[in-house]
């Protein structure tokens, strides 16, 4: 065929045309997914309700097109850009723990208050504090929770009992039940086996020492309080572990060098929400059996956990709280808990099978003994939705002092003077 | 060819185009994608770097304050501190090595096609695969690299944890990335060049090497000036390098860029800024001051190669 200018023409034409048709196509196609009744779209992301829960929610729910979909990358992104779009919304969406502070603070009418949807009805199956991270200064309830975060000790037996430190979990938790405790151990265990470490992670004394608080770094009066009394303890803390020497040579969560250390002994224990067995089954599966879980040092402590939320503008208000009753029952979360390691909110669960089996990977373990007590424990804590912004400067900070021996004073002068810029710029005052 | 004349005879601009508008449809496709993808998020971003927003609710309209803060940012002037010192360590050595590389293809080897191909592959490979791959190389603790060291009973090297080595991590990744891309450019310019030039040089005695110094490169020089300019261009926007090696698994710490933000560059700064924290007001600001910085260096970039080419020339 020889080519013309008529004939790139007519080209140019056919594909303009057939740009216009397919954008009509997706266009209507996209607008009919969205009416209420029909279709109904949940959004949730890899790992966040159990696969075979959303299957059968689908076979249950009879009355309506159920379509979950799993969307990758950057969750929360994606879901404030639909709502900015304010249109193609999820009639169910999770939300992540971490970024409820945000949606609480900054877009909480994009919600549907779910107490008006009758929540407060079966508040009381959920753990409390959990229930009040999703509520509003003015009592609108955004999301119920679908898992939890309770915080323990994960230990290498195998290590402990070389070193002469106690073994069964609850002889560590007996011995290891302060931070200081926990470090003596630690020294202990560095005199028996140098190339062991008890403590993962540099910045971990500190994270876990302000999940164990009710303050962290801005208060409910929207004012910046990273530099009081309570943040310097925990920056102590994480200070004293590495000046003991007990804190393994840096390697960043998740690097190819934290998984080898967790391979090869050299993190002989690990401080993280229930959730963190899934990173240890990930990192090390070699270890499984080897590995228990005390109770965390200086009291119990909660580190994420996600929920199922109704945004306003999606379909049936009333079917898609039944939904998200019925995915978030004491069978089905006993089941999120099976197939994805997320510990239940709904403590209805934590008597049924399911739950109470001991696990393999903590040598037969029965590990909701040591986490079902301790979410109950669990105290409420403010979170402002600037305060992972805030924070960042103290982690990056504390890193800084772990990997390249900075000075901890200057380190910690640095850390206070970024992080009130942040707030600055944020808004906070 | 009526059409041309009755645009000459036409009254003015508007019969051009009611006269051309199968040719204004047959092009259109590109500028409407371009408007609606390109052009409107460009001065959309523009709006916003004046205006406080968290991407949901309404924009408060700030004037200059993102700007304010951004000069006492510390932490902004450190993304571009590094990338710039990102940029310096991978395109020296990359343009160096794809002028040998682009100089061996264009003398007749055999498999010259298998070597372009393969000089080629690494810079279509997906990009998030060679992070995580460069990443287990230079592991501090079981890295390839390391292992080798201590082999030779070398120290191992904190590859990625010093503030210098961080970025030597991302400069290896970015030229062993765009080393092949850029020697393909060149060879296609050097085979522009006339071959009597080279015989010529031949005839009155020159070897290989002085015939690389005196006629090839001056010949390549608006080549060379064009690799540059794109490679500044593109280091200057270097991303997802450090965003997939030094990115945090941990989600509640978006302590970005590795230890001590070694190898935090500015569009990963603003990328944490907007998206990660909310602001996306500050996060325009800082694409914005990016942008007059790569205005400015292309600008310098330029006056350099021009003047060092005249001098050459002359």
């Amino acid at each position: 065929m020889e080519l013309t200018r008529r004939r790139l023409l007519q080209a140019g034409l056919l594909t303009g045309a057939g740009l216009a048709a397919s954008a009509c196509g997706s266009g209507s196609g996209a607008a009919s997914a969205s009416l209420a009744g029909k279709k109904m779209a949940v959004w949730v992301w890899d790992g966040c309700i159990s696969p075979n829960v959303l299957k059968d929610a689908v076979a249950h729910f009879t009355q309506t097109k159920l379509t979950p979909s799993v969307i990758g990358g950057d969750f929360k992104q994606k879901l404030v850009t639909t709502m900015t779009s304010r249109a193609f919304l999820p009639s169910i969406t999770g939300v992540k723990g971490e970024d409820i502070a945000t949606f609480k603070g900054n877009y909480a009418e994009q919600f549907v208050d779910l107490n008006t949807l009758g929540a407060d009805k079966i508040a009381s199956q959920y753990v409390a504090w959990k229930l009040k991270q999703a509520t509003t200064k003015d009592g609108k309830l955004l999301g119920l929770p679908i898992d939890i975060g309770p915080c323990a000790l994960f230990y290498r037996h195998d290590i402990f009992a070389k070193a002469g430190l106690p073994t069964e979990p609850d002889a560590v938790s007996a011995a290891m039940s302060t931070w200081d405790d926990y470090f003596a151990a630690g020294v202990k265990l560095k005199k028996a086996n140098p190339k062991s470490f008890i403590i993962d992670d540099g910045t971990s004394p500190f994270t876990y020492t302000i999940q164990q608080g009710t303050k962290r770094f801005i208060d409910e009066n929207n004012h910046f309080i990273g530099d009081q009394a309570h943040i310097r303890a925990a920056w102590d803390r994480s200070i004293k572990a590495m000046q003991l020497g007990i804190v393994a040579p840096f390697a960043d969560p998740g690097s190819t060098d934290s998984n080898a250390a967790y391979n090869n002994g050299v993190f002989a224990s690990s401080v993280g929400a229930a959730w963190h067995y899934l990173d240890l089954v990930q990192a090390a599966p070699k270890t499984s059996g080897k590995w228990r879980v005390a109770t965390m040092p200086g009291g119990p402590a909660n580190f994420g956990g996600s929920f199922l939320t109704i945004p306003a503008q999606g379909g049936d208000h009333k079917l898609a709280f039944e939904i998200i009753t019925w995915l978030l029952n004491p069978q089905n979360e006993a089941r999120t808990w099976v197939d994805n390691g997320n510990f239940a909110a709904n403590t209805g669960s934590y008597t049924l099978p399911a739950m109470t089996a001991p696990v393999p990977f903590f040598g037969g373990q029965k590990a909701i003994e040591i986490f079902a007590p301790a979410a109950q424990k669990i105290q409420a804590q403010y979170e402002a939705p600037a305060d992972a912004a805030v924070s960042d400067p103290f982690q990056s900070e504390l890193k800084n002092v772990w990997a390249k021996k900075k000075d901890p004073e200057k380190a910690w002068s640095d850390a206070v003077s970024t992080a009130k810029q942040i707030a600055q710029r944020q808004g906070v005052n | 060819m009526a059409a041309p004349q009755a645009a000459v005879k036409g009254p003015g601009r508007k019969r051009a185009v009611v006269t051309f508008w199968p040719q204004y449809l047959a092009i259109s496709p590109f500028y409407v994608l371009f408007a609606v993808f390109m052009l409107g998020p460009v001065l959309f971003s523009l709006y916003l770097a004046f205006h406080k927003w968290d991407g949901l609710g309404p924009m408060h309209y700030t004037g200059l304050q993102n700007f304010r803060f951004l000069v006492k940012d510390s932490l902004f002037w450190q993304s571009l501190t590094n990338t710039f010192a990102i940029w310096f360590l991978s395109t020296v050595p990359m343009l160096f090595l794809a002028l040998v590389l682009a100089a061996m293809l264009n003398a007749s080897v055999r498999f010259g096609g298998f070597y372009r191909v393969a000089y080629f592959v690494p810079n279509v490979t997906s990009l998030v695969a060679v992070a995580i791959f460069f990443g287990s190389v230079f592991a501090n603790q079981v890295g390839l690299i390391n292992d080798v060291l201590r082999w030779l009973h070398i120290p191992a090297v904190g590859w990625m944890t010093g503030s210098f080595t961080v970025k030597l991590v991302i400069a290896s990744l970015i030229t062993w990335q765009w080393t092949g891309y850029n020697a393909i450019i060149y060879l296609a310019g050097m085979q522009a060049i006339d071959s009597e030039l080279y015989e010529a040089a031949r005839i009155d005695g020159a070897g290989p090497v002085q015939c690389f110094r005196r006629i090839t490169i001056p010949q390549l020089r608006p080549i060379i000036l064009f690799t540059v300019i794109m490679s500044a261009i593109g280091s200057m926007q270097t991303f997802t390098e450090p965003q997939v090696l030094f990115g945090s698994t941990d989600a509640t710490n978006p302590d970005t860029g590795g230890p001590g933000h070694a190898g935090l560059t500015t569009v990963l700064y603003l990328y944490r800024e907007a998206f990660d924290f909310n602001q996306y007001g500050y996060g325009a600001a800082i694409a914005w001051a990016l942008f007059l910085v790569i205005l400015l260096f292309t600008a310098i970039n330029w006056g350099m190669v021009t003047r060092f080419g005249r001098r050459r020339a002359g």
